[in-house]
């Protein structure tokens, strides 16, 4: 008898074992009474709807959906924050299985090009009413999230990365550079006129112009028509590109461009101490990044126009996987979301450059000054930079070549290695891992 | 009809009778271990097989394409690459582990050394840690820069500053220092137990016989060790070969090839490339490896025994 209680206490601990591993309906675990208690809620009997609503980066979505939901008070909105990776990873491994997949999920502007791939497990959304809402947003924003024939949407825009040149002020002035931000824009006009200055800083403080050779070569990258890949995804980067590396390469070999790698502790304690000159090709969620890293150097930092146009560095979309059962609720949550008057929001809470251009006419949003970056006029420069971007096809491999040139480059910064050389071993490994797919 | 159904009830007693229940019990008391295993260790393991022979980027439809995956991988030299590196990384973080352990356990189980149990935990304690707390950790400590901590300890030595993160031996010198720390502690509580199961006897003897404590290490300690330091080979050995964590965090996802090691390699393959097909013909490839790496323990392992 006694043999038989322990097999049932066993099963059920298994059964409570498997309850809690299913973890894709949270909220559902608790007992009965929680679903008593909801019915008693405000919402007056309604039937709540809960989505959940994957994230990435400091997007400060969190503060704005408690907002949404006290406005909506039958909509429950569960916030999951990851690191940009990973939640690219964990979306792409839950429409590959078919099970798991969020409500709602932010997609980076790099990743996009691999989902729009599998768009038959998304929702479009233009069947929900985006057609209505596309003339707020800038049209190449739109459109990279768009596909080819434009009969499908996979998601709405929310900020965008338009470059500019974040400099510090007490390297220029010892370099004998103007320091205002419009008549450094003059003087640095032109890529060559940006190399010229590099050697001036050179000789006069003997700091590089820029800590970063990633940095360096993205910021003429993002400025070209075409980057990587063309629209038949082969592989054009020798027309393209080369020029940027090339540019690149020289002023390492040069001495003018230091060894930092992005987004390591090096690169970030260089901001505060201001071994460097410019911060190139930095897009206005870089801000953010800035003032993380260096919080001593305010009015040390300021910023302008880059040479030779802006290009567009990041930026995401929002976008509703085709397992949500609410694609309704989704849509009218992430159309708020993305509204021109929340992005505005966005953008004073946490930095994230509306993609909405009505909002670069409002007065407020124009005369925003950063006293960090030396009372700077941040949103006009970064709304005129806006306004240059051309749509750039990124292809369904922009991560492999892009991590390979990094790698070239590194070798050429750190090791001494020879340029040429690098550019083809690039290639090579780059051919090596498309042909296998 | 009558006959029918007590026919059948016989037969139904018959089957369950006393030992067939009690077996019938006991596979239901270890049921729930085989049923999650089958499900997210036995299906991975076999579809993977199944997937070694297939090209599929993950969403689309599979196309077998026979053995053009293991051609693909045994012919890229980044591989072979990751084998070397995974293979140095394993010497260079396994030998001094084995060498430092035995003498850690040994101070530990002397008897001038006070406050034993602190020592012990102490000791033990990297084992229990996150590994990406500590690859971020040591990931600073080998910065590049000249300020870096280790780039200043060897400046003490009159060395240059080094790239650790790009440099050849850079990275896998901070990859094994890693691997180092991690483990040492758990293999030197290992070698401990071994030391305590060693008989006092044999050292008195040796005493009265006048041996050197030199003469006691080499002739009694690391005799009785020998099936012990077989068995942390062993473990890190698999250990090492699966390495993972610590290059991921420390190189990012540059997947360098000074740093990349096998898992590595298939993790890029199937996450970054979307290439499942090659990715799980690593894996294959990889068990094959450890496969004949562990035979070959085994296989020196009896021949030490007897």
């Amino acid at each position: 008898m006694k043999k038989w209680w322990m097999l049932l206490l066993t099963l059920g601990l298994f059964m409570v074992l498997v309850a809690c591993s299913d973890d894709d309906t949270s909220g559902e675990t608790s007992s009965d009474e929680g679903n008593t208690s909801n019915e008693e809620d405000a919402s007056g009997g309604e039937d709540q709807v809960e989505l959940t609503f994957w994230v990435f980066g400091s997007a400060g979505y969190d503060v704005l959906a408690e907002e949404y939901m006290e406005e909506n008070p039958n909509i429950k909105i569960n916030i999951n924050e990851g690191e940009m990776e990973d939640v690219h990873n964990n979306l792409f491994t839950s429409i590959s299985a078919g099970s798991g997949a969020p409500d709602i999920s932010m997609v980076e502007v790099s990743n996009v090009a691999k989902f729009m791939e599998a768009s038959d497990r998304f929702y479009n959304l233009y069947e929900y009413g985006a057609e209505e809402i596309k003339d707020k947003y800038l049209d190449w924003k739109w459109q990279q999230a768009e596909s080819v024939d434009g009969s499908f949407q996979l998601g709405l825009p929310t900020d965008i990365g338009p470059t500019t040149m974040f400099y510090r002020t007490d390297v220029m002035e010892e370099a004998g550079l103007p320091t205002d931000p419009a008549e450094l824009a003059a003087e640095i006009d032109t890529w060559d006129a940006y190399y010229e200055a590099a050697k001036t800083i050179k000789d006069k403080t003997g700091k590089p112009i820029s800590d970063s050779p990633e940095l360096m070569f993205n910021a003429i990258r993002d400025q070209q028509e075409s980057q990587y890949f063309n629209e038949d995804d082969e592989l054009i980067m020798e027309d393209t590109v080369k020029e940027a590396y090339d540019f690149t390469t020289k002023m390492i070999q040069e001495g003018l461009i230091g060894q930092n790698a992005l987004w390591t502790p090096e690169w970030g304690s260089a901001m505060e101490e201001g071994s460097y000159a410019t911060l190139i090709g930095a897009p206005a969620w870089m801000i953010a990044n800035v003032k993380g890293n260096a919080p001593e150097s305010s009015g040390k930092w300021s910023l302008t126009t880059i040479p030779e146009g802006a290009g567009n560095w990041g930026g995401s979309f929002l976008t509703i996987p085709a397992e949500s059962e609410h694609p309704q609720e989704a849509y009218d949550f992430i159309e708020w979301l993305v509204s021109p008057e929340i992005q505005l929001k966005s953008f004073h809470n946490n930095g994230l450059f509306p993609s909405a251009p009505e909002v670069y006419e409002d007065e407020e949003f124009l005369a925003t000054t950063d006293e960090y970056f030396s009372g700077a006029e941040t949103a006009k420069i970064f709304a005129e930079a806006a306004e240059s971007v051309q749509p750039v096809y990124m292809g369904v491999n922009y991560s492999i070549a892009n991590a390979e040139i990094v790698t070239a480059l590194t070798n050429v910064a750190v090791e001494g290695a020879d340029p040429q050389k690098e550019w083809d071993a690039a290639i090579e490994r780059i051919e090596s891992q498309l042909e296998r797919q | 009809m009558l006959e029918q159904i007590k026919s059948q009830t016989q037969k139904r007693r018959k089957f369950w009778n006393e030992e067939r229940k009690e077996a019938f019990s006991g596979y239901l008391y270890i049921s729930p271990f085989f049923i999650l295993f089958a499900v997210f260790g036995l299906f991975p393991i076999l579809f993977s097989f199944y997937l070694g022979f297939h090209k599929w980027n993950g969403l689309g439809e599979m196309e077998y394409v026979g053995l053009q995956n293991f051609k693909w991988i045994l012919t890229d030299p980044i591989f072979w690459k990751s084998l070397s590196n995974t293979l140095i990384m394993w010497v260079l973080g396994t030998l001094p582990q084995i060498i430092v352990g035995i003498v850690l356990a040994y101070a530990l189980n002397s008897a001038i050394i006070k406050m034993k149990g602190l020592f012990r935990v102490s000791i033990f304690m990297p084992y229990v840690t996150s590994t990406v707390a500590v690859a971020i950790v040591f990931g600073v400590m080998f910065n590049s820069q000249e300020f870096g901590l280790m780039n200043v300890i060897i400046g003490w030595f009159g060395m240059d500053p080094m790239s650790w993160s790009t440099s050849e031996w850079g990275v896998k010198v901070a990859i094994s220092t890693m691997v180092f720390w991690r483990w040492v502690g758990y293999n030197t509580i290992i070698y401990l137990a071994g030391l305590q199961g060693i008989p006092k006897e044999l050292y008195e003897a040796s005493v009265i016989d006048g041996a050197s404590v030199r003469q006691k290490i080499q002739f009694i300690t690391i005799p009785m060790l020998r099936p012990i330091i077989i068995l942390t080979v062993f473990t890190s050995t698999i250990g090492a070969l699966q390495l993972f964590t610590e290059p991921l965090i420390y190189i990012g996802r540059s997947y360098r090839e000074e740093g990349i090691t096998v898992v590595l390699y298939l993790y890029r393959e199937a996450f970054a490339n979307l290439a499942f097909g090659p990715a799980s013909a690593t894996a294959i490839i990889l068990f094959i490896i450890i496969i004949v790496l562990s035979s070959i323990n085994v296989f020196i392992t009896n021949r030490i025994g007897r």
